[in-house]
């Protein structure tokens, strides 16, 4: 971290007077009066919930009677609860094929983006990024009218097509699928963003060396677009990662985590469990394994694009 | 050369057609809110006799057989404006203090409070849920703003943010208004605020769309209809009246979604700007 204060210079250092000890004293409790509104807000809606956390994932409490410190066993009894596996592969589904699909579907916008016109360009960029800024729940229930058995417009689409209507959302088969769908299109347009600016900090004169080695526009994205683009792209799976593995209002409100639990994802469980059940400790214990898949994941993530850049 | 001509012709073409059928579910929606009743299951997209009836139920009842059913609609978009315009002014007022310490000043301490803040900032708000909670029921502030405003404030990414753009700022401006005899804070007010202002704008922007559009938390602690969100809201207009609710749900999402569209055009430019610059040094 740079160190950039002038202030910096220590009395002894300093030639200085009088005069500079005191200013030097006032900006020592100055940062501390800064930071101060912040950090107690943190320790009182962060830090210390995050402590209580950890602890009540190591009791068993409903909120009412007092806290029973019950060691591991809420740990273990998710090790052996077939939900919870169940909400496991579904959330890893999830934020597998949204993660590859939706960072390989952007990648394609961005550079597609800046093939074109600016005027154009930045009319197309709103359009895209509208999911984006738009609530959960109004996205959610756009596409569950959409894909409405009875009066949804896929299934309209269907049969014009002269196919069989599909329970798109009631189906064990269809409606993970279905809320995929949904959520690459709801992140495209962010992810294409970000992209973007990643790509127009790569500088021209590398493009301009490989016209003149007569490069195609394909081996140019290969050898020059992709390789600078690894920080940028590392950015985008992290906080993909990130965002899919506490998946929550989509499932939740386009299928409530059902057919058969099919579409429950770690947080639609979690929710179920503390606030529609109030075991609180139960998931507590989900909470704190959540956090450690995203904080490795974030990790791997990092490992993986840097150790490929050093090559 | 006309070869890559034609090529540009083409994929601007294809981005067009691509973001035509992108935006159909908004276009959808849009339709459904126009449309009587008799024409919500049509299948036609376009509603043959457009009407205001949808927004007309949404904000004065719906008549049916001598019943009238009130969705106070009104009131959850008074709630959210509130909601957003408190945290905001907090949010934005405490985020760019820190960030002017963590990017000018040296403290004992500052390296660990950067770093215990950066860590916590990867961990999901799933890991406080269940706390923060509990610690509001027994305080009495379920069914409050205050449930709603105190949380949001807390914002390391903002300060991240901030911090990142303020380190910028040259050291001299600040030397110079410390030879007028300037103290910090003075120095943050005359200096730091006005030379911010494009990080500040995007951190409003980016604020103002996560408290408008949050879902989870208010759904957690907001029990009571009249003290509901517009995401709340709208979520729990489908559970109250079944079917009959497509058209004026559609119409509500409407509502809630143009001031949110509005922003972002009009702050497009400043707005994603300042997002692509923050996600470049992230």
């Amino acid at each position: 971290m740079p160190v950039l204060t002038p202030s910096l210079n220590s009395p002894a250092l300093s030639p200085a007077g009088k005069r500079q000890h005191a200013s030097h004293r006032e900006s020592a409790v100055a940062p501390y009066l800064l930071i101060a509104p912040f950090f107690v807000g943190f320790i009182a809606f962060q830090l210390l919930p995050i402590l209580f956390s950890g602890y009540l994932s190591l009791a068993e409490w409903n909120g009412m009677t007092s806290i029973r410190f019950t060691g591991l066993q809420n740990f273990i009894a998710l090790s052996k609860d077939p939900r919870f596996w169940s909400a496991l592969r579904v959330t890893l589904i999830i934020t597998v094929v949204c993660t590859v699909v939706g960072t390989a579907g952007s990648l394609a916008l961005a550079v597609l983006l800046e093939k074109v016109n600016d005027r154009l360009a930045s009319l197309l960029r709103v359009i895209f990024f509208l999911p984006s800024v738009t609530s959960v729940v109004v996205i959610a229930y756009i596409w569950r009218y959409l894909y409405n058995t009875d009066y949804g417009y896929f299934n309209v689409l269907v049969q014009q097509l002269g196919l069989a209507p599909q329970k798109w959302l009631q189906d064990a088969r269809l409606a993970l699928p279905a809320i995929i769908v949904m959520l690459i299109w709801a992140g495209l347009g962010w992810d294409a963003l970000i992209i973007a600016a990643g790509l127009r900090s790569i500088p021209s004169e590398y493009y301009d060396a490989a016209r003149v080695d007569g490069a195609s526009g394909w081996s140019e994205f290969w050898h020059i677009t992709l390789p600078l683009l690894r920080p940028t792209l590392a950015f985008v799976l992290v906080t993909s990662v990130i965002y899919l593995w506490g998946i929550f209002a989509q499932p939740q409100l386009l299928t409530g985590g059902g057919p058969l639990r099919k579409t429950q994802t770690i947080a639609v469980m979690l929710y179920e469990q503390g606030f529609l059940y109030h075991k609180f400790g139960y998931a507590s214990a989900m909470a704190i394994i959540l956090s450690l898949i995203m904080f490795v994941s974030s990790y791997l993530n990092f490992r993986f694009v840097k150790a490929e850049v050093e090559y | 050369m006309r070869q890559a001509r034609i090529l540009r012709w083409g994929i601007a073409g294809f981005l067009c057609l691509f973001a035509i059928l992108y935006l159909f579910p908004y276009i959808w929606m849009a339709a459904m809110s126009f449309k009587p009743d008799a024409e919500i299951f049509s299948g036609h997209v376009f509603p043959a006799a457009p009407t205001l009836e949808q927004y007309d139920r949404l904000l004065n009842g719906y008549h049916f057989k001598g019943l009238t059913l009130v969705v106070p609609f009104l009131t959850y978009y008074k709630n959210t404006l509130i909601v957003t315009l408190a945290s905001l002014i907090l949010v934005v007022t405490t985020d760019a203090l820190a960030a002017y310490a963590f990017a000018k000043f040296t403290f004992r301490g500052k390296a660990f409070l950067f770093w215990l803040m950066i860590g916590t900032m990867m961990l999901p708000i799933y890991a406080t849920l269940i706390p923060t909670f509990w610690l509001f029921s027994k305080i009495g502030f379920i069914n409050t703003y205050h449930a709603l405003i105190w949380p949001s404030v807390i914002d390391a990414y903002g300060i991240f943010l901030l911090r990142q753009y303020m380190e910028t700022i040259p050291n001299e401006l600040i030397d110079a208004a410390k030879v007028d005899g300037a103290g910090p804070f003075r120095i943050f007010w005359r200096v730091m605020v006005p030379l911010s202002r494009p990080a500040l704008g995007t951190l409003v922007v980016f604020r103002f769309l996560f408290i408008w559009n949050d879902y989870l938390w208010p759904l957690i602690v907001l029990r009571k209809e009249s003290m509901f969100t517009l995401p709340v809201g709208i979520a729990n207009m489908q559970l109250r009246q079944g079917m009959v609710v497509w058209g004026s749900q559609m119409a509500a999402s409407v509502l809630a979604t143009v001031p949110v569209i509005l922003i972002v055009l009009i702050m497009q430019r400043q707005f994603l700007r300042g997002l692509l610059a923050g996600a470049l040094k992230a």
